[in-house]
């Protein structure tokens, strides 16, 4: 609408955030936890002067610092990308209401990147309290980094009392965020605790004391962190918005994905219990990648959940998933989407100037004057500035799929109530010219219903009749 | 077609903080900035190519480049996203348009830099090591290759914001069904190369001054007296090239290719007028001192050589933001759009920024203390 719509042929482009999200936010979680979890344990190892201890310790820096200073910062920077070529009107709200609340996270970065590279290269050069307080820096300047970004991907799912006036720390302390950072924070330790367990149960074979004392602090990090997934994340759904309840009850996906991370944590749990922290030695590499893959699925699984509850909106109830204002929806179905739209009018200037009054609005009534190939060009444009930021059109959620076998009724029913529809999907912005010209579109698109398919049974007639209804809507037609 | 029927409508939410004070925060992220980022942009040119050929003291510098060229690498990336960051608070509606029509180029930053710093790793490993393989060589070049190739696709964004008359040419040819298909560039706008080639103009004199200041101050112990006339002698030579090429694409910038209501608004306000003639000739200053310490690196020289590098960049960033509101205000004065100040974050921001500076230097402070006693100073 306000910006050109990125078109990502059999995809979609906010496809690419969730890409780039996902591998993100394992790497970015395991910088933060892993931070606390070297820091507490170099600090102890000083403490008691456990030589040994503090060598394994130096061998996880540097593929800490590759991991998360390389590949973390920029993936980071890579979503920043993502979200303003995807949804920039969404990203330019965000950045608008939560500039400075960025530019305190990158105060908090900056310090992390020095202290990291001067934990790891000083390490034994620095004085041991120098050295620890470091590590102590870089852990708390992560977790602040991880606390700020939390306050603003929670305010996406719920906006709380927010309104433009009230600015940035109203929209920070939404009933989100302090839920969304207990779960976070747990899913950080646990994702550090859980990697240092499978590097020991491999690089320690034949260190039995170091591998006993590393099992037996690293249980007790594993404990707490999966107890603070578990009660973060139940808090979250206490406070989620009912729209995000009735998408969580309505998805079995969703569901059984829910479930999964709290029985991920639980089973994380007991197992560090009832395992390494009773019985040290008992650690063995495939446990280790068990507990692993465990806690990649308990934190996994929450993120997609976290971001899959918050449609129709990308910021909730101020922007819709297709880059729509809330507060412009009147304005466009009045007026209409085409009209309503800097790149769509453009569009429509440039290639039918025919349809455009003196004024340089759009003539709708000399739309449907359109050839028929016209009309269907038209629809397109709908369909990419409307629909394609959730469905492609063969592909990813493809509509040619979606609406498979449907007639030209169903399908314009659903285009002009989309939210009555499915709640979770934003009202339909347009006119009825508008919706009459994507139902077009989309029919031009949908495939015909899989052959072979018989609903006959003992009752039905044997003339051919079935119990479809639309079939024989059809055929009476 | 008007040009500015494609600019968006302004945000309901008015800016979060006066116009001057994004474009403070701006210009210094991205004086803060262009330090690292000139050194990899330059700098692992000259790795690649000394590793491949140099011998002796060439090899050494190269070896000593890519040491530093990760940590070199991580505050120059971290701190390029200050910049952006102000960039699309004050100038959003010229941002996110440019970024979607060439999409593809653009995300394509993220897929390459990640390459490219992990090449920087493999040779740094590997000289580390002592194990300088084909691998590690290779990797050091298309870093190299790599970084130029992303200055490129910046300078492609950044002049596409200002080029708005071009934006419907380009989203005609690679749009489908009216929307961008992200496959364009911005290649027929005639600033495109001199801007990318004058960055890397600049960055040839600052890196020549790193290579200079390395010689001086950091880790003195590690490297001879013969390698210290030679750095010298050769920061001096690439400077000098760099100021060629500085020289040439910023004529060629702003003679060739600037637009006249630009020129005029130049020739019509004596202050800009004056900070452009620094910015033509700052980098000449630069050059006097360098030739000054030709025969070998001193404390004195590098120090006032760095001091107005420092300079040289910080004209140049207040020169291009300048141009680039210019080029904007023909299309809306973003500097008049409604602010709604969020004084209190902004405040804590400012708190927290001086207080990270001081935890940096205080760690700084740490690591020179060692640095000095393990050199018995």
């Amino acid at each position: 609408m306000h910006y050109p719509w990125w078109y990502v042929p059999n995809f979609t482009a906010p496809m690419l955030i969730a890409g780039i999200a996902t591998i993100h936010v394992f790497v970015s979680l395991y910088a933060v936890g892993g931070g606390i979890v070297l820091a507490g344990e170099v600090s102890h190892a000083y403490r008691i002067n456990d030589k040994s201890a503090l060598d394994y310790l130096r061998t996880h820096t540097l593929f800490f610092i590759l991991l998360t200073v390389v590949f973390g910062a920029i993936t980071g920077v890579g979503i920043w990308w993502t979200i303003g070529l995807a949804s920039p009107l969404a990203t330019e709200s965000l950045i608008h209401i939560f500039v400075f609340g960025w530019a305190m996270e990158y105060v908090f970065f900056v310090i992390e990147i020095v202290s990291a590279f001067i934990f790891h290269y000083y390490w034994g050069r620095l004085a041991p309290n120098v050295h620890a307080t470091v590590g102590w820096i870089y852990a708390v300047s992560a977790y602040i980094s991880l606390v700020l970004i939390t306050g603003i991907t929670a305010f996406q799912l719920d906006i709380g009392n927010w309104t433009p006036e009230k600015g940035m720390w109203s929209a920070f302390f939404n009933p989100q965020t302090i839920p969304q950072i207990l779960a976070r924070s747990g899913a950080s330790l646990l994702l550090a605790s859980l990697y240092i367990y499978l590097h020991a149960a491999f690089k320690l074979k034949n260190h039995p004391q170091l591998r006993s004392l590393i099992e037996n602090r690293i249980s007790k990090w594993g404990m707490a962190s999966a107890a603070l997934v578990t009660a973060g994340g139940a808090w979250w759904y206490v406070n989620i918005p009912e729209s995000a309840r009735s998408a969580l009850a309505g998805a079995s996906a969703l569901n059984i994905l829910t479930a999964l991370i709290f029985l991920a944590s639980a089973v994380v749990f007991f197992m560090l219990y009832f395992g390494p922290y009773r019985h040290p030695g008992w650690l063995n590499p495939g446990f280790a990648i068990l507990y692993f893959l465990l806690g990649i699925a308990a934190t996994g699984t929450g993120e997609f959940i976290r971001e899959g509850v918050r449609k129709p909106y990308i910021v909730y109830n101020y922007v819709t998933g297709n880059n729509v204002l809330v507060s412009e929806i009147p304005k466009l179905q009045a007026t209409g989407y085409l009209n309503g739209g800097v790149w769509t009018k453009a569009y429509m200037r440039q290639q039918y100037p025919r349809v455009m009054t003196t004024d340089g609005n759009i003539d709708y009534n000399k739309l449907l004057e359109l050839p028929t190939t016209d009309q269907l060009r038209v629809g397109e444009v709908l369909f990419q500035y409307h629909c394609n930021d959730c469905h492609s059109t063969r592909g990813f959620s493809g509509i040619d799929r979606l609406t498979q076998g449907w007639n030209k009724d169903m399908v314009s029913t659903v285009v002009t109530h989309l939210d009555k529809a499915h709640f979770f999907m934003p009202p339909w912005c347009g006119n009825d010219t508008e919706a009459a010209l994507l139902t077009k579109y989309i029919l031009s698109l949908s495939e015909p219903a899989p052959p072979g398919m018989k609903f006959s049974y003992a009752g039905d007639s044997e003339d051919g009749s079935t119990t479809d209804v639309i079939a024989r809507e059809e055929k009476n037609r | 077609m008007n040009p500015t029927d494609l600019i968006g409508p302004v945000s309901p939410l008015g800016s979060p903080a006066p116009f001057w004070f994004i474009t403070f925060f701006k210009v210094l992220g991205f004086i803060l900035h262009m330090i690292p980022m000139n050194i990899w942009f330059a700098g692992m040119i000259l790795v690649a190519v000394f590793a491949a050929f140099g011998k002796n003291h060439s090899l050494e510098l190269a070896h000593r480049l890519s040491r530093t060229m990760p940590v070199i690498i991580a505050l120059g990336i971290n701190l390029g996203i200050v910049p952006l960051l102000f960039t699309q608070v004050g100038y959003y509606q010229f941002y996110y348009p440019a970024g979607v029509l060439i999409a593809r180029a653009w995300l394509s930053v993220i897929v390459i830099l990640i390459f490219a710093y992990y090449g920087v790793y493999v040779y740094s490993l590997g000289v580390r090591n002592g194990r300088r393989t084909k691998f590690a060589l290779i990797s050091a070049w298309v870093s190299s290759i790599a970084f130029i190739f992303v200055g490129f696709l910046f300078t492609n964004n950044f002049s596409l914001m200002a080029n708005v008359q071009d934006w419907i040419h380009i989203y005609s040819r690679t749009s489908v069904g009216g929307a961008a298909l992200g496959t364009g560039l911005n290649t027929a706008d005639p600033t495109l190369f001199p801007r990318w080639l004058m960055m890397f103009g600049i960055a040839m004199t600052t890196t020549a001054v790193y290579i200079a200041f390395d010689a001086t101050f950091l880790k003195k112990r590690d490297t001879s007296e013969e390698y210290r006339k030679w750095a010298g002698k050769f920061a001096f030579v690439f400077h000098t090239l760099g100021v060629f090429v500085f020289a040439a694409m910023g004529s060629w910038y702003i003679f060739g290719t600037l637009g006249k209501p630009v020129l005029d608004q130049l020739n019509h306000s004596p202050v800009m007028y004056f900070v452009f003639a620094l910015t033509a000739i700052s980098p000449g200053l630069v050059w006097i001192v360098m030739l000054a310490q030709r025969k070998s690196v001193r404390r004195n020289a590098t120090i006032a050589a760095a001091v107005l590098q420092l300079v040289v960049l910080t004209l140049n960033a207040i020169s291009r933001q300048w141009v680039q509101n210019e080029e904007i205000f023909k299309f809306e004065r973003v500097s008049e759009l409604p602010v709604r100040v969020q004084w209190s974050p902004l405040i804590v921001f400012l708190l927290l920024f001086v207080a990270g500076l001081a935890v940096v230097g205080w760690m700084v402070t740490k690591i020179v203390a060692v640095e000095r006693s393990e050199a018995g100073v």
